[in-house]
């Protein structure tokens, strides 16, 4: 019998795992997917806003705001990346000046601790391809960029290594509340008994709650397009650009990445498929359209790739973070879209502390260490320590990915570490292989060898995401 | 110190090697991968040779003409060894490398000749909308994974795009016993060269779609490709309605273009050429900056590989004779580029005082031409021509173009023109 | 019936057809109807593909036909080189398959086995 079963190990669900790991507590989390935050934690804008845009008093405006300072010891503790880019919200015109004032009272009335006003000639001062057209800038310093798999992965990491245990590739088909405990079945098979259920599914959430009652609200998916350009155009934008709000969301933006990339986008459309993050023509021709409101001579053609990420709008307009009404226990985290990313760090103590209050009943987990040791980048370290890896260590000296410089002993780690992978995409997120310019035309190989070799099995089981994703259809020539 | 050092241990970077140690120098190459010959190795069809050798060979028979010649001359050289860095301080060159053996080390030369070849264009530089399955594979990385590992892809393969490589892969899949649905090309002229439409395509009822493209991704529920559209596009490339046809695969594979690999080369102030999207070089392939060679696929990509061969044994002369006789004046020079119905041209910049006979100029076509004349002008002078009997996008042409036709000042356009 | 043919012969890649007649058509020199009347009579290939090792780090080693063979053999050519495994170190031109299907051909490796150091 599990204390808590969470469900789902997107930035949420991973960021309560790892509120829930300072109790004394059997906390499990299942995912259904090959990784951690592999949908939409892992294909947004990266931002973690200032809190011009929330409706004051709303948990979305509270949490964010404690979220994005939050973020500031999740750095030193968690050792995730951010890039504190501050942003820019643009106005074109007299009118367009109207809602930046309104931006601005929501800005004070939330108390976002710095802000400015700029004209479009001042701002271009700091940013000099912001579209001439721009008359009126409010300035945000406190805006950042992380890289949101990376804060799920971190989080999750940190929880495991606390005492939560992780299962990916666990999907709930099932959940039964018997008196006093829930029953939770997984891939129509195993059962698995908790007596608390935190449901964190993201876009499924509403379909987890519909497992034991009628759910309290609705996903409504919405999904954006994005275009990434290749880190080579690093410095081109520093600071997030935001157009007006609409109704459409905050509409496309451009946005610094913390690898150096920069993302055109998003576009935003409902879509009935809730699953279905598939790029468009129109909505790629809408990003260019619209992203060059915001700046001059953008390099398009530096386009490495584009993808399309799920937002999980629901029917209630804020956070709906509560217990259910007719199950004592089952906890419902819903309709988390933006600024979730940013509420992330204050979503966990939230729940846990004030929603949940598991201190009444769990004692502390004496044993706890917030910390969580960062990655090791080899290429990005100092010469000396450099040549003491290398010394205990000859596999660092192998350059798997060569546009990343990623050594195969961090690939080798990033297999076994308490959160390994073996899937190509899982190592891609992991050390970045792969994610270059030539997007693993290069290393991809060498990449299927290692986790062949590491895991003693065929190149022919080696899986590119999920468990079916295999590479291979067959070897050639060993019939009969 | 070395005297040069090559990055690349292909056909440029071995005939560039060789070319230099035959003429005396102390030459280092570098190679990333475990065994020298580069992509030749996974060539393994034939055509290969006519030009250099007169005779057909295969990829790896071509290739290992050079390696014995390089072994033979015992040149130094480090196999699975990747270069992390290159920068220049008061003429002399530090490459830094590294491998599993030594860790990291620094090596200093005179010069440097880069021939580090090209990478394939991927999905996302030409965003195909629709989903990310797998399955949708570089037709390159296809034919690495099935002539060096024996493993196939896929079972029920369309591919995108109408490269060599592309065309190549088409019947091997088909030998191997996967089902090939047909190739899709965008242009309205195919981007392989004839013969392989016939051996590749034709020869094994390959139907080939011009003007076509793949509009649309789409994957099953285990994230696998399984479907694609494919659709007609009119002048402008835009998908005209009413053409999809929609095709049933487990693969798409990529054969929509190479890029030169220059990436080394990011930590040196280098001019580069959009055209090329490889750097500047003059008539000896020689960068701005001086001691710095680029030549091979990293230079322009080339569809034959004699011509990379030849192309490196002029830099590697070039080489010899930057380190023998010294810099020339190179304050002087002028420019070249590329005018009516011309793609690109290389090279981009003659300098004066650095004479030879001829000086070989390379370009591709925009369209295709018959009858064409090349025509060289200088202040829109015209002060070379020559007749071209047919060219092609698809087929890199070469002239030879005599030094002492060229003017001390005035910069230098290179135009097709078909007589009217 | 009317059959078409591209000429591979030089890169211009001509369209030439051969009616019922046997008459060539389409051809702009002398050598594209050479090529078409082989292609019409006996077309053969060289067959370039990989066999099966026991080297692990060299699983596949690339070979060829030494001379052409007809068009029609190519498929039953794969099914028998798909079943030889090259268990010895090899050099370039090393008979691997002795007259393949009666043909007077041979496949012989293009590679050589990667030498140990």
């Amino acid at each position: 019998m599990y204390d808590f079963i969470i469900i789902g190990a997107g930035v949420i669900g991973s960021s309560v795992a790892k509120e829930l790991s300072r109790y004394q507590a059997k906390t499990l989390c299942l995912e259904k997917e090959n990784d951690v935050a592999n949908v939409q934690s892992l294909a947004n804008s990266a931002i973690i806003h200032a809190g011009h845009n929330p409706e004051p008093g709303s948990l979305k405006a509270t949490l964010s705001i404690l979220g994005n300072k939050m973020y500031d010891d999740w750095e030193k503790e968690l050792n995730i990346p951010l890039l504190r880019t501050g942003a820019f919200v643009a106005a074109h015109n007299k009118k367009e000046e109207k809602i930046i004032d309104e931006l601005l009272d929501i800005t004070k009335k939330n108390e976002v601790p710095e802000y400015m006003i700029l004209t479009g000639d001042e701002a271009r001062k700091i940013e000099p391809n912001l579209a001439k057209s721009i008359t009126k800038v409010l300035s945000l310093p406190t805006t950042k960029v992380t890289y949101p798999w990376e804060v799920a992965f971190a989080c999750m990491e940190n929880a495991i290594i606390n005492g939560v245990e992780f299962l990916k590739n666990k999907k709930v088909t099932a959940i039964k509340k018997q008196a006093d405990f829930f029953e939770i079945e997984v891939n129509h098979q195993e059962i698995y008994q908790t007596k608390y259920v935190i449901n964190a599914a993201g876009v499924a959430s509403d379909d987890i709650g519909g497992m034991i009652e009628t759910p309290p609200f609705k996903i409504k998916a919405r999904k954006g397009e994005y275009f990434v350009l290749d880190r080579r155009v690093k410095g081109f934008m520093n600071h997030v650009l935001y157009p007006l709000p609409s109704e459409r969301g905050k509409g496309v933006l451009i946005t610094p990445q913390v690898h150096g990339n920069i993302l055109l986008g998003p576009s935003s459309e409902y879509i009935d498929d809730k699953y279905e993050a598939r790029t468009t023509d129109e909505g790629l021709a809408y990003i260019k359209k619209h992203s060059v409101e915001l700046a001059d001579d953008i390099p398009f053609n530096m386009i490495i790739r584009s993808f399309a990420g799920i937002r999980s709008t629901s029917t209630c307009d804020d956070f709906y973070i509560k217990e259910s009404k007719n199950h004592k226990g089952f906890y419902y985290l819903g309709g988390i879209e933006s600024p979730g990313l940013t509420a992330a760090p204050a979503i966990g103590p939230y729940l846990v502390n004030d929603v949940m209050n598991v201190g009444s009943e769990f004692n502390l987990n004496s044993k706890y260490d917030p910390k969580r040791e960062p990655r090791l980048e080899f290429h990005r370290l100092p010469w000396e320590k450099q040549k003491q890896l290398l010394n205990d260590d000859h596999l660092y000296g192998r350059i798997v990915c060569k546009c990343e410089k990623i050594t195969e002993k961090e690939i080798i780690d990033a297999i076994h570490g308490p959160l390994g992978s073996h899937s190509i995409k899982g190592i891609k997120k992991r050390v970045r292989a792969g994610a270059g310019l030539c997007q693993g035309g290069y290393c991809e190989e060498k990449i299927i060898k290692i986790i062949a070799r590491e895991l003693n099995v065929s190149p022919l089981d080696v899986e590119y995401d999920d468990l079916q994703s295999k590479l291979f259809k067959e070897e050639t020539k060993v019939d009969e | 110190m070395k005297d040069v050092i090559v990055i690349g241990g292909g056909a440029g970077g071995l005939a560039a090697a060789i070319e230099t140690h035959q003429s005396g120098k102390d030459v280092l190459l570098i190679e990333r991968e475990e065994f020298l010959g580069g992509i030749l190795n996974q060539c393994i069809h034939n055509g290969f040779g006519l030009e250099v050798f007169k005779e057909e060979y295969t990829g790896p028979e071509y290739a290992d003409q050079f390696i014995e010649s390089f072994l033979e001359e015992k040149i130094d050289y480090l196999l699975d060894t990747t270069v992390i860095g290159l920068r220049k301080e008061n003429d002399v060159f530090f490459v830094k490398t590294s491998n599993e053996k030594n860790g990291i080390q620094f090596f200093r030369a005179k010069a440097v000749v880069v021939s580090t070849g090209s990478y394939e264009r991927t999905r996302g530089q030409i965003s195909i909308p629709g989903d990310r399955p797998y399955g949708v594979i570089t037709a390159g990385s296809a034919q690495r994974y099935l002539n060096i590992d024996g493993l196939l892809v896929g079972k029920k393969v369309f591919i995108l795009g109408s490269g060599d490589i592309g065309l190549i892969m088409a019947r091997r899949m088909k030998l191997e016993g996967a089902e090939v649905l047909g190739v899709a090309e965008i242009m309205p002229h195919s981007n392989g060269l004839t013969r392989n439409i016939v051996q590749c395509l034709n020869d094994f009822d390959i139907p080939l779609y011009l003007s076509h493209t793949v509009t649309e991704i789409i994957g099953d529920d285990n994230h696998r490709l399984s479907k694609i559209k494919v659709s007609k596009v009119d002048e402008l490339f835009k998908p005209i309605e009413g053409t999809e046809k929609t095709f049933e695969v487990d693969t798409l594979l990529l054969s929509i273009g190479l890029i030169p690999d220059v990436t080394i080369l990011d930590d040196l102030e280098v001019e580069i050429d959009q055209r090329t999207k490889s750097v500047k070089v003059n008539q000896a392939y020689e960068t701005n900056i001086e001691g710095l060679f680029v030549c091979g696929n990293a230079l322009q990509v080339h569809d034959l590989v004699d011509n990379v061969t030849l192309e490196s044994q002029r830099a590697g002369q070039a080489v010899n004779r930057l380190l023998d006789k010294g810099k020339g004046d190179l304050s002087r020079s002028i420019s070249l580029s590329p005018g009516h119905n011309l793609g690109y041209v290389t090279p981009q910049r003659i300098d004066l005082d650095f004479k030879q006979e001829f000086i070989t100029l390379s370009f591709r076509s925009s369209k295709k031409m018959e009858k064409a004349t090349c025509k060289v002008f200088q202040n829109d002078e015209l002060i070379f021509e020559k007749k071209l009997f047919f060219v092609l996008p698809a087929e890199m042409e070469t002239i030879q173009l005599p030094f002492d036709k060229i003017k001390s000042d005035g910069n230098i356009s290179v135009e097709l023109e078909v007589k009217s | 019936m009317k059959k078409e043919f591209i000429c591979i012969v030089c890169p211009r890649g001509c369209h030439v057809s051969v009616g019922e007649d046997m008459n060539i058509t389409g051809n702009q020199c002398p050598r594209g109807k050479t090529y078409v009347e082989n292609e019409m009579t006996a077309p053969t290939r060289i067959l370039t593909t990989t066999v099966r090792t026991i080297f692990e780090d060299q699983p596949r080693i690339s070979c060829k036909t030494d001379n052409p063979i007809p068009k029609e053999l190519i498929f039953e050519a794969m099914k028998v080189i798909n079943h030889i495994v090259v268990d010895r170190e090899i050099s370039i031109g090393d008979i691997l398959i002795e007259n393949i299907l009666n043909t007077n051909v041979n496949i012989i490796a293009t590679k050589p086995s990667r030498k140990k150091e």
